[in-house]
């Protein structure tokens, strides 16, 4: 499937919309509230949101299969273009560039120009915060969580952020392997 | 639904409905309408399972596709049998793209849907039904709202989700 | 002109202050208060002195810029307010500069923004910069005002961000500092 036509079927999916500043609020006040309850534990606060994304992700899939109605991928290279703009089109209404394909086909970056989770957001000047929170971090569970349920087991993490002060937000997307045993060929 | 209405005797009829998990274990049976009849839970389960097994092993001898074939999917409404593959694969080449679709007797037709991440959906309707492609799209797209969504369901688990029967029950009584 | 902008939450702690100058007519952004010795706190208690009047005004009307409220003759300074609907204030203290024999003491103990020995476009005769009462002036701090509160909410929503806490942000600095060259 070429991406012009991933492209598309993200535009043309419809889905229930709210307001992007009650997810950014809501978002943010979640990331606020675990700082504060993991007392500003920066590395246990970036595992939770991921293990929150990918609770997440588990079930958002099948909303995003049911809505789009999207196929199964030929590749890998395919499930990046689906990510990035049937995916992130539809739930955050963002479409992040897929890019520095490494030569295997197996690890990409997603560079998000613009990043609705993170509007207004101003990290905590505590000295830390810009070294150690991943502000997203949820979207990496996301990714994650969703993925494993069709077949697919990877390894997400952001790699840098424009909160933190750096140039783009990337987040680096590894396959690790397609999941084999999703059903056993014989029972036993 | 225009197209049931031409057949006198075969309007949309949805007999009754089962979610299967990705393992094998039934997690959600409703009837809709009378007609066929009714099993007792046990066997239930045991026809979820058996299913799931017929299911796999149709798909298991299902010849797999050249990686580069891109056409979309075509679903081939036929007997019983596993249907004919559709024209795209998987990017895991172990797998086949597809198994056992539908199941006919004289009196019903079991149709079967399984989601990319493994959830299998049967749909009893009687055997003159049309669009059932469209009702399984609205209640897999139900699914994912009521069930998938509700933060109290656990994945994998018996669906209790008074939002979703009603919804479905809903829609299922409004489109007959 | 001079110009010291405080921002007081509803329970009237000071939660962001600023001191710069006019950038209008050749100003170059640096306050030069008349008493630079004593600016830094007095600034801020004629600010304070002025919430009784603003809390007067502020049911006079709906709006939430209640322009020119008070005027402290001895430092020659002038208080405008605007209020945000949650209780906020935002107080800009203006006071134009000496027309004559200014001088000022030559900027020893006094901390660059606060106190400096430069003269240049002081005696300015612009209407925003000599007149802080004329109609041009309050329309200015107005436009101050609205662009500071645009920010304010911006930054108040914020997850890291306590209610009443102290403004820390370095890019809210950076934007008021921008409205004022702007504006003021």
């Amino acid at each position: 499937m070429s991406s012009s036509k991933a492209s598309r079927i993200g535009e043309e999916t419809r889905i229930d919309k709210v307001n992007a500043e009650l997810v950014t609020l809501t978002y943010g006040t979640i990331v606020a509230q675990l700082c504060q309850d993991y007392d500003s534990d920066y590395q246990e606060v970036n595992k939770q949101l991921d293990k929150m994304g990918y609770n997440i992700g588990m079930r958002l899939i099948e909303d995003f299969l049911a809505k789009s109605g999207v196929g199964r991928c030929a590749n890998f290279r395919e499930t990046a273009d689906m990510i990035a703009k049937v995916g992130f089109k539809i739930f955050l209404n963002v479409a992040p560039t897929v890019t520095n394909w490494t030569s295997d086909n197996n690890q990409f970056s997603l560079i998000f120009d613009e990043n609705p989770l993170a509007d207004f957001v101003e990290l905590p000047d505590d000295g830390r915060a810009q070294d150690e929170l991943w502000f997203s971090n949820i979207l990496c569970g996301v990714l994650r969580g969703a993925l494993e349920m069709v077949q697919m087991q990877i390894e997400a993490h952001f790699v840098s952020d424009i909160l933190r002060g750096d140039d783009t937000t990337e987040m680096r997307v590894s396959l690790v392997r397609y999941i084999e045993d999703e059903m056993p060929p014989e029972e036993e | 639904m225009r197209r049931a209405s031409r057949y006198p005797l075969g309007d949309v009829t949805v007999f009754s409905l089962i979610i299967i998990n990705k393992a094998g274990g039934l997690i959600y049976q409703r009837e809709y309408q009378a007609g066929l009849r009714s099993l007792s839970t046990n066997d239930y389960l045991v026809l979820a399972g058996t299913f799931h097994g017929v299911h796999a092993i149709t798909r298991s001898i299902t010849p797999k596709l050249p990686l580069a074939q891109t056409s979309p999917a075509t679903t081939t409404p036929g007997g019983g049998g596993s249907a004919p593959p559709a024209g795209y694969s998987y990017p895991n080449p172990g797998i086949a793209a597809s198994g056992l679709e539908h199941l006919e007797t004289e009196k019903f037709r079991l149709t079967c849907f399984q989601t990319l991440t493994g959830t299998k959906f049967l749909l009893f309707t009687d055997p003159m039904t049309g669009n059932v492609d469209t009702i399984m799209n609205k209640i897999y797209e139900l699914y994912a709202d009521y069930v998938m969504k509700n933060p109290f369901y656990q994945l994998e688990m018996p669906v209790r989700c008074e939002a979703f029967d009603r919804h479905l029950g809903a829609w299922l009584r409004g489109r007959t | 002109m001079s110009y010291y902008f405080t921002i007081l939450s509803p329970t009237d702690t000071p939660v962001f202050n600023i001191a710069f100058g006019t950038s209008k007519s050749g100003g170059d952004g640096i306050a030069r208060f008349r008493f630079p010795d004593t600016a830094q706190y007095m600034n801020q208690f004629i600010i304070h002195s002025s919430l009784d009047i603003v809390e007067e005004a502020q049911w006079t009307n709906g709006a939430m810029y209640l322009k020119h409220v008070d005027t402290y003759p001895p430092a020659a300074a002038y208080i405008s307010a605007f209020l945000t609907p949650s209780g906020v204030r935002f107080l800009l203290l203006h006071q134009p500069p000496q027309l004559s024999n200014s001088g000022g003491s030559s900027g020893f103990g006094a901390s660059s923004i606060l106190g400096s020995s430069s003269n240049l476009a002081r005696g300015s005769t612009s209407s925003i910069a000599a007149n802080p009462t004329s109609p041009q002036t309050e329309e200015a701090v107005r436009q101050f005002m609205t662009e500071v509160y645009e920010n304010y909410v911006k930054t108040a929503m914020s997850p890291f961000y306590k209610q009443g806490a102290e403004i820390r942000s370095p890019v809210f600095r950076a934007r008021v500092t921008a409205a004022g060259k702007k504006w003021l």
